[in-house]
């Protein structure tokens, strides 16, 4: 199997006229903006509304570049309303850009061309494409009808899916009385039947219980990393970009914040690390800890304190001289943590969140979403 | 339905409009004509036209967009209304016994040739087309308009004036009625054409022989244009969120 | 008091809101509604020319129809209707329409019980009939405000099919009342027939049978008077025609001063009726409702 799916890394010789440049994605300068008819509460200006509209120009994604290469699995994320979704639809071509330009395997995404529209697939977490009342196995027909699957490979690909993501039994099963998380299993599927190269995820766990998010994010990693296509991919959850994506790119107010490994984000973010100390039963002069950094919690015997990068090692030192303790950890702040502290050095309306605040925002992005 | 309301004005007048008007059962193979094409495109495209700005409104039209087929063909055909065909028995009912009234009348009886039977079919499916062709137009300006409720509405306000002679628009400002719905938005065309070939097709009124052709040209510029405006719609598709 | 004022006023506001917001959609609506009154026009001037053509051709003999040679002149007429009356009836039915037609009205109830909605009528402090009359004449007071103005453009560019001029003051009275009447009865009709959906979960075939009668029986797709005599006499003891022709016919003078208060009269019973039975079915239907269970 895995020697047959290698032969798919490159294009089949000779069907494809146009040669890959460098790179399989490549977005230049990319700009989205709206036009946003200004609604002002009131019967007054309700009735001037009629007269005269006013507008306001909305920059979904302001000038974007982006470069990323075969066999990628780039995470973005971002807060709600930073383009990352806009990105993912102007790259599937679902809309035309206001300028710019992208090429994905050669071709515009927004010329809609069906050898294009062949080699990719997105999958949207909020949306659904499945017949409601059909069983998934119906839509799936379709689906090879219109992306033209021959049968043998369309059973292959269906049974090898299906089989990894645990759903063969619920394929008859209409799709409404599917659970959320085996309607975006079968979402995903329907996505991967014509085996695309390149696959666009937006937010593909939303919503989902942890076992279900575990089960996907499983499944993309050992499925991208099988047949090396390239995925792009936005979610609110770290857990997911932290198990999926050595690449992040971090997208605020439509222009990319930062591009890079995850690691990386933490070193140039964050200029702290937590360091944690496991205090003896006799050690109770607590208030002294304050000298040695911010105190981030005191639950004894366990202290926590947040320290300067380059001041660690001096003041673990100046610790260990002075306190009786049983166990040192030091631990970088947690991703949740160093993200939303970047989103706020960007937009300063952006509070920097505290644990319970991202816990709350994940709940959040349930019900709001990318413009 | 309607029909009733005729068979109330025939009880007033035997002719509507003056010489070379329609009598009664002309009129009534006329009335079969619009119930033909009616439900026909109710049975095929009308659920498609709401489906679709149902499509725009939710941004599902997304998935249809990444379908690597037609997007106009993969809307067009996703739904059928069977229930609509009903009226299409009808028509053939109303047709039938129409034409034996006619062909069996004491004054000018109507001959059938066996032509009339090809081009009947023939320029009723022209007129589907162009039926077809005003509703993609329409419908693509939701894609505009942001919502289109009245989108029904709208078509049906329009093709209303379909479902009359063209000739009783034939005097004073009626012209510039009858020239925009000929010549602009061929909606005149639809029924006139092919029920005029049936029930008066011998009765030359002005020189009749150039409007099949008039109907054909209708219909390519209808078919192409509808689908010129529906992909410039797309260019202007937003993607509602979720 | 000021709460129920203060609730109705909410009501409005967001409705009128609402329409605002949808402009585009909302002209286009409003122009659209007159496309049909021009093909009207267009018909009947084509049935009178025909008319006129049989009779002048007939000459001396007897007139063919019901298509009469006025003593007076040479204007033809149609069951007593001439060419400007003609239209001018239907204007008026368009106005009639205005107030008595209730787009789904019926059909939202009957959605509302079949999904379990109409629970809610049930829990909240709220009657439903009185609920669903307020929006609707909050909807229609947000719909007209604004369309006011292409109704009054389209009547004074018609203003030469009203050859009687206004009516007086008497029959205007009587004109006004018969239309607020008409829009009362045209709720409680309607909003009895969608309770029905209690006792048959679907209604669909039924509204559509009603819709058909309201179309002809009304008067709105012509006048009454061009019925046989015989239906002519069995629709006069409908309340349907009092949605559409009544109205119209007080102002086109079709109807005589002294019948046209008995007609009124008759209308406000009528009225009573459906309020009473509307009344009836929703109570019965919420216990039967309850009984099941939901």
């Amino acid at each position: 199997m895995l020697v047959k799916y290698g032969c798919r890394l490159l294009p089949p010789a000779g069907e494809q006229s146009i040669i890959f440049p460098m790179s399989i994605i490549q977005i230049k300068d990319l700009v989205k903006t709206y036009r946003v008819y200004q609604k002002k509460e009131g019967l007054a200006a309700s009735l001037k509304g009629l007269v005269k509209r006013e507008y306001k120009d909305v920059n979904a994604v302001a000038g974007i570049d982006l470069e990323v290469e075969q066999g990628e699995f780039v995470a973005f994320l971002g807060p709600n309303g930073a383009g990352k979704t806009t990105t993912l639809k102007l790259l599937s071509g679902v809309i035309h850009p206001t300028s710019g330009s992208a090429q994905v395997m050669g071709y515009t995404p927004w010329k809609r061309d069906n050898r294009y529209r062949r080699r990719f697939a997105l999958v949207m977490g909020q949306k659904n494409q499945l017949w409601w009342d059909l069983p998934a196995q119906e839509s799936f027909r379709l689906h090879q009808q219109i992306y033209r699957i021959p049968p043998q490979q369309f059973d292959e690909t269906l049974a090898e899916i299906s089989d990894l993501l645990d759903i063969t039994r619920l394929l008859k099963q209409p799709v409404r009385e599917l659970s959320l998380g085996e309607r975006m299993k079968m979402e995903l599927t329907a996505a991967l039947l014509h085996s695309p190269d390149v696959l666009f995820l937006d937010e593909p766990t939303i919503g989902l219980d942890v076992v279900a998010q575990h089960n996907i994010q499983q499944f993309l990693k050992f499925y991208q990393e099988r047949r090396k296509i390239t995925i792009l991919l936005t979610s609110h959850y770290m857990k997911d970009v932290a198990a999926l994506c050595k690449r992040v790119v971090i997208i605020a107010q439509g222009q990319i914040q930062y591009d890079g490994s995850l690691e990386g984000i933490v070193d140039q973010t964050t200029s702290h690390k937590l360091v944690s100390l496991l205090l003896d039963e006799n050690e109770i002069r607590t208030e002294e800890f304050s000298k040695y950094g911010t105190v981030e919690s005191i639950e004894l015997p366990r202290v926590v304190l947040r320290v300067a990068r380059e001041d660690v090692a001096k003041t673990l030192n100046a610790i260990l001289d002075n306190h009786t303790i049983h166990d040192v950890t030091v631990e970088d702040p947690p991703l949740e943590e160093v993200i939303a502290e970047m989103f706020s050095k960007v937009d300063p309306s952006i509070q920097r969140a505290t644990d319970e605040d991202i816990a709350a925002s994940a709940d959040h992005a349930g019900t709001e979403s990318d413009a | 339905m309607n029909i009733g309301f005729y068979i109330i004005i025939f009880q007033h007048t035997n002719m509507i409009g003056e010489e070379g008007g329609w009598k009664q059962y002309e009129f009534f193979v006329f009335l079969a004509t619009t119930w033909f094409i009616n439900s026909i495109v109710q049975t095929f495209f009308m659920p498609n036209a709401q489906e679709f700005s149902e499509l725009i409104r939710t941004g599902n039209l997304d998935f249809a967009l990444l379908k690597p087929i037609d997007t106009q063909f993969l809307i067009s055909f996703q739904k059928m209304d069977w229930a609509s065909l009903s009226n299409f028995v009808m028509a053939v009912a109303l047709l039938v016994y129409s034409l034996i009234n006619l062909t069996s009348q004491p004054e000018n009886p109507l001959t059938l040739h066996w032509s009339m039977f090809l081009l009947y079919p023939f320029f009723i499916f022209c007129g589907v087309m162009i039926m077809y062709s005003i509703m993609v137009a329409l419908a693509s300006t939701s894609i505009w308009l942001g919502r289109n409720q009245t989108l029904y509405n709208c078509w049906f306000y329009i093709t209303n004036f379909s479902r009359y002679p063209m000739e009783i628009y034939q005097r004073g400002w009626g012209w510039a009625l009858w020239g925009a719905f000929t010549f602009v938005i061929p909606v005149l065309v639809v029924v006139n054409i092919p029920a005029r070939i049936m029930a008066q097709p011998l009765r030359p009124v002005g020189h009749q022989w150039y409007w099949p052709f008039i109907a054909l040209a209708a219909t390519l510029i209808s078919v192409l244009s509808s689908r010129f405006v529906f992909k410039k719609a797309l260019g202007a598709y937003r993607s509602a969120s979720s | 008091m000021t709460a129920h004022v203060v609730k109705w006023w909410t009501i409005l506001r967001i409705s009128l809101e609402e329409r605002f917001v949808y402009r585009g959609d909302f002209a286009l609506g409003t122009l659209m509604r007159f496309l049909p009154i021009i093909t009207q026009i267009f018909l009947w001037t084509a049935v009178f020319a025909a008319v006129e053509q049989a009779s002048t051709q007939s000459g001396a003999q007897a007139s063919e129809g019901a298509a009469e040679q006025s003593a007076a002149g040479s204007a033809t007429t149609v069951a007593g209707y001439s060419l400007s009356a003609m239209i001018a009836y239907y204007l008026l039915t368009m106005m009639s329409r205005a107030f008595s037609s209730m787009p789904g009205l019926a059909s939202g109830i009957a959605l509302q019980v079949r999904n379990g909605e109409i629970k809610k009528f049930l829990i909240q402090p709220v009657d439903m009939i009185g609920f669903l009359l307020l929006t609707r004449m909050a909807h229609k007071l947000a719909y007209y405000t604004i369309a006011i103005l292409p109704f009054a453009f389209v009547f004074y560019l018609c203003r030469g099919y009203f050859e009687l001029g206004w009516p007086d003051m008497q029959r205007l009275v009587v004109y006004v009342c018969s239309l607020l009447l008409a829009f009362v009865l045209g709720f409680f009709l309607e909003a009895s027939i969608g309770l029905i959906s209690f006792w048959f979960l679907e209604v669909s075939s039924l509204l559509f049978v009603y819709n058909l009668l309201t179309f002809f029986l009304s008067g709105h797709m012509f006048p009454l008077d061009l019925l046989p005599d015989i239906a002519q006499q069995v629709v006069t003891y409908l309340p349907l025609h009092y949605l559409a022709y009544f109205p119209a016919a007080v102002f086109l003078e079709k109807i005589p001063a002294n019948e046209m208060w008995i007609g009124l009269g008759v209308q406000a019973l009528w009225v009573l009726a459906f309020i009473g039975l509307s009344r009836v079915m929703l109570n019965r239907g919420l216990h039967r409702y309850s009984g099941f269970g939901g």
